[in-house]
């Protein structure tokens, strides 16, 4: 099955504040957990990264990348992430 | 049904109306200035006004992966390599319209928590970390503050969100990584470690009960351990980061492996410079993401306008990157990053940007003379920047954001003072800035003018116009009084008359040290005004006075909780003399424990989370090599003792000496019984309304009625009365004198401070009632030199005289608020009737005054329909705050100010 993105998951979506923030496209007020839209493009996030590892629940993993092997969680954003690649899938 | 107090008292034949000097119109009265920003600034405030007080993990994740990776590294460097990567590793988000970029984390308010100071007050209060607070009192304020319900504050969970603190929203999917992120802190967190070594400090279960039963509001070197100071932005405005980088370089060659004489923290030079390398290179490459950023939006942008604004931000955000500014946007743009990540490396409130109008003067003269931009661009711009500083959140605990900032942070804009040779220092673009001000009302940063009989007064008259819209800003500040105390605390450091001129206002109301900084532009040579001192409001905060004297009357037990406080001092309180003596000696022992315990944890601050950024800002630390914690700065000895309640400390000793001791109308036995069962009324809490007038009698109780009319009709503060002025003056000659009797951790002596921000309310909700007829859980009087609501029944010129009883000089400052109404000063009349009024004050040599010009009315309205008064600000001790996000019991007390009705 598909999986289903929210806004704040798009590369597109400029946050406001924990509930909204504007789409760079459309320029408009959107809600973070709304639906993502057909202008979608994905966020660097360590739940997109090859690197990430899920670990104990659904909301902590680790940093593969790293010798050290630290924790990390899904929604980090990794824009700025030297360690960043995207999953293969 | 239960009668109110001010029902009561009329049919007493006494009003408790709180007008004074007439009556206000009829009709209610709207403020005469009304302005509106242009039309860029007024979206981006627009957005300001829908945005949440949001909270990241983003900066305390990379902080801490870094930093526990670093196990054994020198730890100024340690620090400096983690802040390095915190900084580099933070998402860039570029809002369109947006002119000045760059935020505190990604969210338009963003903030985070800071869990290397502490770690337990925002988990959740079933779990352990902040049982363990509650415990050693860290969190006890927490538990008598409160929030506004409104505006952009979190007060619960909603969706995907979650409130933490009180105040901020955090996204569900960041909190278990936020909590063990927290987690991963305990027991090493400057709270934890000064915790531990605190508790050494002999007499250390007073410290711990005096925090318990707030009588003190706070510890501040783990809660706001910097800030209440002015930046220093100079070095970086005239070298640029490659130049400070450079420049580092070449002293670390110098320093490396000699001590230079000083065995002791010589050979610290070496790793400090390295460190100052580091935190450059960090913020460099925070300041280049979003140049990159700046860059991916302007290739995917349509409107030519917009694409060409990005481009105009990475271009600007490129150079600075580098290199020092060559245009007044560059500046300015450099100026708030400056600002930003200063704010982003350690806890601050009451950072303040001084007198920014003067560091900017020469781009601003520069370009305005090339015709490189017009007075209007620069009033956008400045009206931009003031949306941007307001949005600056401080993530702390409840009874820090709370109980003590009521959600402001304080980055006060001085105005005025003199230049170096003692002429007027005012200059155009701080008229253009007073200007923004006036037409973009905002709560930061607020402005304060340093006010000389020597500025013009055309300059004051504008400065007048702004107070009148409303705002509470520009508060008037002596600069004779400022500078004579500068001299007084830091003339052992080498402070002279030339600098002392350089003064500005850190934090709300701090009358901090600055030095003259010799800039060069194209050519042309100027000196600018910049911040040189440590932070100049941390130790001891804040005393609650009346709860001071609560504890004399009661032998030291808090009537509260119960729980002694204090060891019992066993006298009977025969005399007056005896009382005062009393207070006198518990209010010393408090400041004594509580100044070694806070040495130990600034030291522990100092050691473990030193300020690198900051410390390199400050004169002479680039210099000589030693940051804050080596007393690298100009100025050191800025540590303080706050108090807070003067004026119910000695309404209520008026009372004692004029019904117990003088009079014998009543025994102290027999008030002390009042005060326990509060004078026969419910409990503040219980009525849900913080202001005396409102408080409900409980029925068929009034034994207690005669007594307290006795204590509401003793003599008051603020009515040119001997009686009360002696006691004042008494109080503030010891007091400012017995401050200097405690060292510092930095082997300086401590001075006072005398200012409330917000901790008259949850003090006053702390205490139960006092002699001078206010009752139990209400808020205490603002400020230091206001008079109680309602109190102050003979005009201005007598309150101005009470208020100047004693030398204001001796204390880093006072704080007089005064709500006027809006038809008392229309017009230019009014205008020169409000300045004259000021001047009157400030030549009595009154420190401070700031006016509310609002009728009372509005205020009362916008309690009872909050969703129509969102852009509603109000002052209220040194600050500007929108009324939505005021707790309920300072809401009350700025009601309850007496309304002056004429002046």
């Amino acid at each position: 099955m598909e999986q289903e993105f929210t806004h704040l998951d798009c590369r597109n979506y400029a946050p406001v504040d924990v509930a909204k923030g504007i789409c760079h496209v459309k320029k408009e007020i959107v809600l973070a957990d709304g639906e993502s839209c057909e202008s979608f493009e994905k966020l660097p996030k360590c739940k997109f990264c090859k690197n990430y590892a899920p670990g104990e629940g659904e909301y902590i993993g680790t940093c593969e990348a790293s010798k050290t092997r630290p924790m990390t969680y899904p929604d980090l954003i990794g824009v700025t992430c030297d360690f960043f690649a995207w999953q293969e899938n | 049904m239960s009668k109110r107090l001010s029902q009561v008292l009329q049919e007493s034949g006494i009003s408790l109306g709180f007008q004074a000097g007439g009556s206000a119109p009829e009709e209610v009265a709207d403020r005469e200035v009304k302005r509106e920003p242009c039309p860029r600034a007024n979206k981006l405030r627009d957005l300001y006004y829908q945005a949440l007080s949001s909270a990241t993990n983003e900066f305390p994740y990379w902080y801490t992966r870094q930093y526990m990776e670093l196990d054994n590294e020198v730890p100024a460097v340690r620090r400096a390599l983690s802040l390095k990567c915190a900084f580099s590793h933070l998402t860039p988000v570029i809002l369109p319209g947006e002119l000045i970029a760059m935020g505190k984390a990604h969210y338009y308010r963003g903030s985070f928590p800071m869990p290397w100071l502490s770690e337990g007050y925002y988990m959740a209060k079933e779990d352990e970390l902040y049982k363990a607070a509650l415990a050693k009192g860290s969190a006890s304020a927490d538990e008598v503050s409160k929030f506004g319900s409104g505006g952009g504050n979190v007060t619960g969970n909603f969706g995907n969100v979650i409130s933490i603190a009180g105040k901020f929203g955090i996204r569900r999917e960041e909190m278990p990584a936020l909590l063990k992120v927290a987690r991963a802190w305990v027991g090493k967190s400057v709270d934890d470690l000064g915790h531990k070594y605190e508790q050494m400090v002999p007499g250390y279960e007073i410290k711990e009960a005096i925090m318990k039963s707030v009588v003190c509001m706070f510890d501040s070197g783990y809660t706001l351990p910097q800030g209440r100071e002015v930046i220093n932005y100079y070095y970086l405005l005239q070298y640029g980061f490659d130049g400070l980088i450079e420049m580092a370089k070449q002293k670390k060659d110098q320093v490396a492996g000699r001590p230079d004489g000083d065995g002791i923290v010589g050979m610290n030079r070496l790793y400090n410079y390295e460190a100052a390398i580091h935190i450059l290179e960090g913020i460099q490459i925070w300041i280049l993401n979003y140049a990159k950023e700046a860059r991916r939006l302007e290739a995917m942008e349509k409107d030519p306008i917009q694409k060409r604004e990005y481009q105009d931000i990475a271009q600007c955000l490129e150079w600075i990157s580098r290199h020092s500014p060559r245009t007044f946007r560059e500046a300015t743009q450099l100026c708030w990053t400056i600002h930003i990540a200063v704010l982003n490396e350690d806890a601050i409130s009451g950072l303040s940007p001084g007198r920014l109008g003067q560091v900017l003067w020469p781009w601003f003269e520069q370009d305005i003379e090339a015709g490189r931009t017009s007075e209007e661009e620069v009033i956008e711009l400045l009206e931009c920047l003031r949306v941007k500083f307001t949005c600056i959140d401080c993530f702390a605990s409840m009874g820090v954001v709370g109980g003590v900032l009521s959600g402001n942070t304080f980055n006060n804009l001085s105005l005025g003072g003199l230049t170096q040779d003692g002429t007027s220092a005012c200059n155009r673009l701080e008229e253009l800035i007073i200007e923004a001000a006036t037409n973009c009302v905002t709560t930061q940063p607020t402005l304060s003018v340093l006010f000389d009989d020597r500025l013009p007064e055309p300059f004051l008259l504008k400065a007048v116009e702004c107070v009148k819209t409303g705002t509470g800003y520009p508060a008037f500040v002596n600069n004779r009084v400022a500078i004579e105390f500068l001299m007084n605390q830091y003339g052992e450091e080498g402070m002279k008359l030339d600098e002392a001129r350089a003064i500005a206002i850190g934090g709300c109301l701090e009358t901090s040290p600055c030095s003259w900084m010799p800039l060069s532009l194209e050519g042309k040579e100027y000196l600018i005004p910049g911040g040189s001192g440590q932070p100049t409001s941390v130790g001891v905060h804040f005393i609650s006075l009346p709860k001071i004297l609560e504890l004399v009357l009661f032998d030291g037990v808090d009537q509260r909780t119960g729980q002694r406080v204090f060891p019992a001092h066993g006298q009977t309180l025969e005399t007056y003399e005896e009382l005062f003596g009393q207070v006198k000696a518990y209010f010393a022992r408090a400041v004594e424990v509580l100044a070694l315990t806070n040495n130990i944890q600034h030291d522990i601050w100092r050691k473990n989370s030193v300020p690198i950024f900051n410390s390199l800002l400050k004169p002479d630390c680039l210099e000589n090599g030693h940051l804050i914690n080596e007393l690298g700065y100009r100025y050191n000895a800025t540590y303080n003792v706050e108090t807070c309640g003067t004026a119910n400390l000695i309404n209520s000793l008026a009372a004692l000496k004029r019904i117990v001791y003088h009079n014998k109308e009543q025994t102290l036995d027999e008030l002390k019984e009042a005060l326990k069962v509060n004078f026969g009324f419910k409990e503040a809490a219980e009525v849900g309304s913080f202001s005396l007038a409102d408080q409900e009698k409980k029925e068929g109780v009034d034994e207690y009625d005669r007594l307290h009319f006795l204590c509401l009709t003793a003599p008051k503060y603020g009515n040119d009365d001997p009686f009360v002025d002696r006691i004042l003056k008494e109080w503030e000659d010891w007091f400012c004198g017995m401050c200097h009797d405690y060292e510092s951790l930095n082997a300086k002596p401590y001075y006072a401070c005398q200012i409330s921000v917000s901790t008259h309310a949850p003090m006053g909700a702390a205490t139960i009632a006092t002699p001078d007829g206010r009752l139990s859980g209400t808020t205490f009087a603002d400020a230091s030199m206001s008079a109680y609501p309602g109190t102050d029944r003979n005009g201005p010129y007598a309150l101005f005289t009470s208020a100047t009883c004693w030398d204001h000089c001796k204390s880093q400052n006072s704080q007089m608020n005064m709500k006027i109404h809006p038809s008392a000063i229309r017009g230019i009349t009014g205008s020169r009737k409000l300045l004259e009024l000021t001047r009157s004050y400030m030549r009595r040599g009154g420190f401070h005054i700031q006016y509310n010009i609002v009728d009372s009315r509005v205020l009362r309205e916008a309690q009872r329909n909050p969703d129509q008064y969102r852009d509603l600000v109000v002052r209220v001790a040194g600050f500007t705050q929108y009324w939505v996000e005021i707790g309920k019991p300072i809401q009350d007390e700025v009601i309850a100010r007496t309304e002056y009705e004429g002046v």
